[in-house]
């Protein structure tokens, strides 16, 4: 039996995907020849215990929505990876200004004779990533500037999600309203959201809170629309209208089904923020709508260095801004997708 | 169904009315003595109080309105006050519209020819290292800022292929790195897209039944497979033109090309309010065009939407 | 007895699923007799389907043929290797009608040019010939106004006629075999005896042997010479018509017809079979059913029975024909079948 299992092509290549178990599953009895049937004992022909609990045997147990999800997540070895990675990295980006031996983002450092230890290569006189053309110690901007990105993302996230919810909630709840935000979303969504943020940050002048208000204004609209097409799925679905004549209300069904659907979407919206967020400010720091210097971000620091460019030897001043924001976004990207495709209910067992 | 392409066009225009008349009003919202530039810090009140007066900046704002709207409708966009005083704002445009075009749509054919067969070759050779590969890639044009990744590309790219870093009409050679940058994320939108789109038609019942007909691999796949998967990514064509647009302003600034996008960022940081309001209008109509056109090339591209209009919002 | 167009021997399928081993197939030996029609029943999961597509090469990407012969037209179909070998068989030799007559067709095509390509697979037509031949078809399937209807879309059709196309489809290269994989359980119950009786005389004209899997005891009584019971992955009662349905042997087959609700009482509970299907991962041992069964024997948890012939044409695999089991009643429901097949006989 097992030589022609090797002969078979695709048999050949399971390999690996044949535990203990199966490879013994693959011996299987062979049937009874006619002199062992004859020679069964005659006690065996009688009535068996009938075990209705045996009946109903197949191997499904308790699903839950949470555990399946974390489940799916954590197999993901990339994922597990980052998670812990970005974990410890976050850590430290809040950290560091408690650690010994770090200076302010903002001070300018001078040497013994009183001249500014200005564009210094990474290494020298104990500065990490050595430091700015006025003097400060990278080390301390890049993370300062992290911190300040993170904070950013973070807030437009929450915010994003505050409006979004109750907005999408409303939406999909009250039908007088359906038709006006339809309309209201048909016509902003028409508009490239770069260009809003432009205009925002345009008209209302750049600082933090110009910033995380353009970011808000363009991303709670299609979460609101998220949560609107979720709650009317679930109002439209056959077997409500069924539980509605019973008398459970509809409000209590909404919340039932969509509140674990919820969190898993915060969550996600959290994680994909932040890359867009740092994403958009970086643009809008190119275009002279960003932060001003004194508030370190991530932006402003790859935009500052990208002036020295063309000087090879200075050049460490863009590149490792834009590691530590390549590691960062990449990670949460990561990390936010295969959260997405892990809390789907299609892709559980 | 042309019932429904007039439906959808009315839509589009009065959508466009509604943004026109939102982009000039909040632009209203800034100080009105912004649009004489910085040099009215320097001038006396009265002057102030003549020059607005003559701009017209001082009747009530649907009086404006108004006029702004009867000025669009003849074509004229205004007036730049800042950036190229008394120029009319469409002679400012007329030589750049050519070049950002020419750019954009160099860049939309590369991303086409990259980014489609990419994507079918990540459907087929799914989960082997081409498909990782290829979301690598992917993930990596997502997740990183366009803004920082075409820095590097301008750098590294100009010595390594030895071509200046800035953008020169003449010699060809300088246009590539900007159309690489340009088409970079629409490479990554299509292929994304289109492994997808693939991915459901392989599994899809007709499929089987044309493998149970005994049509050979080879001809399942140009015929019914990649057809059908094409299908849908016809409605995608509008917002990878968007991208395009909107990644030409970044692109066009860093590499110096004298298009639409880089005006932009240069009217912005001179803070001209006219021009900067005229572009963005442009630029908000592109995109309610672009989505217009996508509906009605879908309806005409699918036999099943031809006859039903689609209500709602996207 | 005819002999037999298609001879299976033993067939074992398995499937790989997330690095575990499923046997759809246990050891499956049947013999499909030429110009007859065939019917095999069962619950979901019990593998009727999966052992159709073994006849031509259909299974999906993680199933294999892990041992056994299938026998047609002198070669061992199990042993075939390449898409080239399949290609023979498929359509020209073998074809199949599937149960979703809305999503087996593409779409975006035009009705017209799915079967010309069917057509022109199997035959040297040039491209006006290969169109006439379709339209022929869909004329020969019962579709009015053929020329016009050949240039729609599938969505131009209804349920009942987008299966006859999907009939014409499959007879397109006159097949010697039909395999029908549910084909009216999508359809309106008014459209479903249509279809039947389009399948019955196109196999009169062509002389096919069709064969039907279904869940669905109407369709077989509509249809069937033979009915094969198949539970499990494996068929526990072969035999005629007249003989599965009138006396059945199987406690499974006995459920089976029990749970029909035309033989219940009006008033009394409807009959059903307690418990669900087994995994089909874990090992099976002895009778498959037994769990369900409450008049199972010992003997059952243990072995595997062998067949038992009934009649020369009747046979099923039960350990209660084996002369050692004590006689066992079948439910009240059979019995009355069996007084009725009785009846039947004598007239």
């Amino acid at each position: 039996m097992s030589l022609r299992l090797l002969r078979n092509g695709k048999a050949a290549r399971l390999g690996d995907a044949l535990s203990a178990e199966t490879e013994r599953q693959l011996a299987t009895a062979p049937d009874l020849t006619p002199e062992e049937a004859a020679a069964l004992d005659r006690d065996l022909f009688t009535f068996a215990e009938y075990d209705s609990e045996a009946a109903e045997r197949t191997g499904y147990s308790n699903y839950s929505y949470w555990r399946s999800t974390m489940q799916l997540f954590w197999k993901n070895r990339t994922a597990r990876f980052l998670v812990i990675f970005l974990g410890l990295l976050l850590l430290f980006t809040f950290v560091q200004p408690y650690l010994p031996g770090q200076y302010d983002p903002n001070l300018i450092h001078y040497d013994e004779n009183g001249l500014i230890m200005k564009n210094l290569k990474p290494g020298e006189s104990g500065f990490l990533f050595g430091t700015n053309k006025l003097g400060q110690d990278l080390w301390a901007r890049i993370w300062s500037g992290t911190r300040t990105s993170l904070f950013i993302g973070f807030v437009v996230a929450l915010s994003e999600c505050v409006i979004g919810i109750s907005v999408g909630v409303l939406w999909g709840y009250v039908r007088k309203l359906d038709k006006f935000f339809t309309e209201l979303y048909n016509i902003v969504d028409n508009v490239p959201r770069t260009i809003i943020l432009i205009l925002i940050s345009y008209i209302l002048r750049p600082s933090m809170s110009t910033l995380i208000l353009s970011m808000c204004f363009v991303g709670w609209l299609p979460m609101a629309r998220f949560i609107r097409n979720q709650i009317v799925i679930i109002r439209d679905r056959d077997y409500n209208l069924a539980s509605r004549c019973l008398g459970s209300s509809t409000r209590k069904i909404i919340f039932r089904n969509l509140l674990p659907y919820l969190v898993s979407v915060i969550m996600l919206r959290v994680a994909m923020a932040i890359p867009t967020a740092i994403s958009d400010e970086v643009f809008l720091t190119y275009i002279g709508l960003g932060l001003p210097l004194a508030t370190p971000s991530l932006g402003n620091l790859i935009i500052a260095g990208r002036v020295l460019m063309m000087t090879p030897s200075l050049r460490y001043q863009l590149i490792f801004p834009s590691v530590v924001l390549s590691i960062v976004t990449i990670s949460f990207y990561i990390i936010g997708s295969v959260f997405a495709d892990a809390a789907d209910p299609k892709n559980h067992v | 169904m042309l019932k429904y392409i007039c439906k959808r066009v009315l839509f589009a225009v009065g959508s466009l009315l509604i943004i026109t008349a939102t982009i000039f009003l909040l632009l209203r919202l800034m100080p009105v003595e912004g649009y004489l530039g910085a040099a009215y810090e320097k001038m006396s009140p009265e002057t102030v109080q003549i020059l607005l007066e003559e701009k017209g900046l001082l009747d009530p704002l649907h009086v404006q309105l108004a006029r702004f709207y009867d000025d669009l409708f003849h074509g004229d966009l205004g007036t730049s006050w800042i950036y190229r005083p008394n120029v009319k704002i469409t002679t400012i445009l007329a030589p750049k519209i050519p070049v950002s075009l020419t750019l954009g749509g160099l860049a939309m054919l590369l991303a086409l020819l990259l980014g489609l067969p990419l994507g079918v070759w990540m459907s087929l050779a799914k989960g082997k290292w081409p498909d990782k590969l290829g979301t690598g890639f992917i993930v990596f044009i997502n997740a990183v800022p366009a803004a920082v990744y075409y820095l590097f590309i301008q750098l590294y790219g100009s010595s390594a292929f030895h071509v200046s870093m800035l953008y020169k009409a003449g010699d060809v050679r300088t246009w590539i790195l900007p159309i690489v940058c340009m088409s970079l994320g629409n490479i990554a939108y299509f292929a994304m897209w289109m492994r997808r789109f693939m991915v459901d038609q392989l599994g899809a019942d007709y499929v089987k039944l044309a493998v149970a007909k005994g049509v050979p691999r080879g001809k399942i796949m140009s015929r019914h497979v990649f057809r059908n998967a094409f299908v849908p990514m016809i409605q995608l064509l509008p917002s990878s033109l968007l991208l395009t647009i909107m990644g030409s302003i970044y692109v066009e600034s860093l590499f110096s090309v004298p298009g639409m996008g880089g005006l932009l960022i240069d009217v912005i940081q001179r803070q001209d309010n006219t021009m900067v309001q005229a572009l963005v209008l442009i630029y908000a109509c592109v995109g309610i065009l672009g989505l217009l056109l996508g509906d009605i090339l879908m309806s005409v591209a699918d036999p099943r939407i031809s006859l039903t209009g689609k209500e709602g919002a996207r | 007895m005819n002999e037999p167009i298609l001879s299976v021997r033993s067939l074992d399928v398995r499937f790989t699923l997330r690095g575990r081993l499923l046997r759809a197939i246990r050891q499956i030996s049947l013999d499909v007799y030429k110009g007859e029609s065939l019917a095999i029943v069962g619950e979901s999961g019990s593998g009727k389907s999966v052992f159709t597509k073994t006849f031509m090469g259909l299974l999906d990407q993680n199933g294999f043929i892990a041992g056994g012969e299938i026998f047609y037209g002198g070669a061992d179909l199990a042993k075939f290797k390449t898409e080239a070998q399949w290609r023979a068989i498929r359509g020209r030799e073998i074809a199949m009608v599937m149960q979703d007559p809305m999503t087996s067709l593409n779409p975006l095509k035009s009705v017209g040019a799915q079967i010309t390509e069917a057509v022109a697979l199997h035959s040297r037509l040039s491209s006006s010939a290969a169109k006439g031949a379709a339209i022929s078809l869909l004329a020969d399937v019962g579709i009015t106004q053929p020329e016009r209807r050949f240039h729609q879309y599938p969505h131009e059709f209804s349920g009942g006629m987008r299966q006859r196309v999907v009939i014409a489809i499959a007879m397109a290269c006159r097949p010697k075999i039909l395999i029908c994989d549910e084909p009216t359980t999508a359809l309106d119950v008014t459209i479903q005896a249509q279809i039947l009786e389009l399948i019955k005389s196109l196999k009169a004209k062509y002389d096919l042997t069709t064969i039907y899997i279904t869940h669905d005891l109407g369709v077989v009584a509509n249809v069937a010479d033979r009915i094969a019971v198949m539970y499990a992955g494996d068929i526990v009662e072969l035999g005629t018509a007249n003989e599965v349905f009138y006396d059945p042997r199987h406690p499974y087959t006995w459920a089976l017809l029990s749970s029909l609700p035309q033989l219940g009482v009006k008033g009394e509970e409807l009959y059903t079979i307690q418990g669900t299907p087994p995994s089909l991962f874990a090992e099976v041992h002895g009778d498959a059913f037994a769990p369900r069964n409450p008049r199972a024997l010992k003997v059952d948890f243990v072995a595997r029975p062998p067949w038992f012939d009934i009649t020369p044409t009747h046979r099923a695999r039960t350990w209660l024909l084996d002369p050692r089991a004590p006689k066992v009643e079948p439910p009240a429901h059979i019995r009355k079948l069996r007084e009725e097949g009785a009846k039947l006989r004598e007239k």
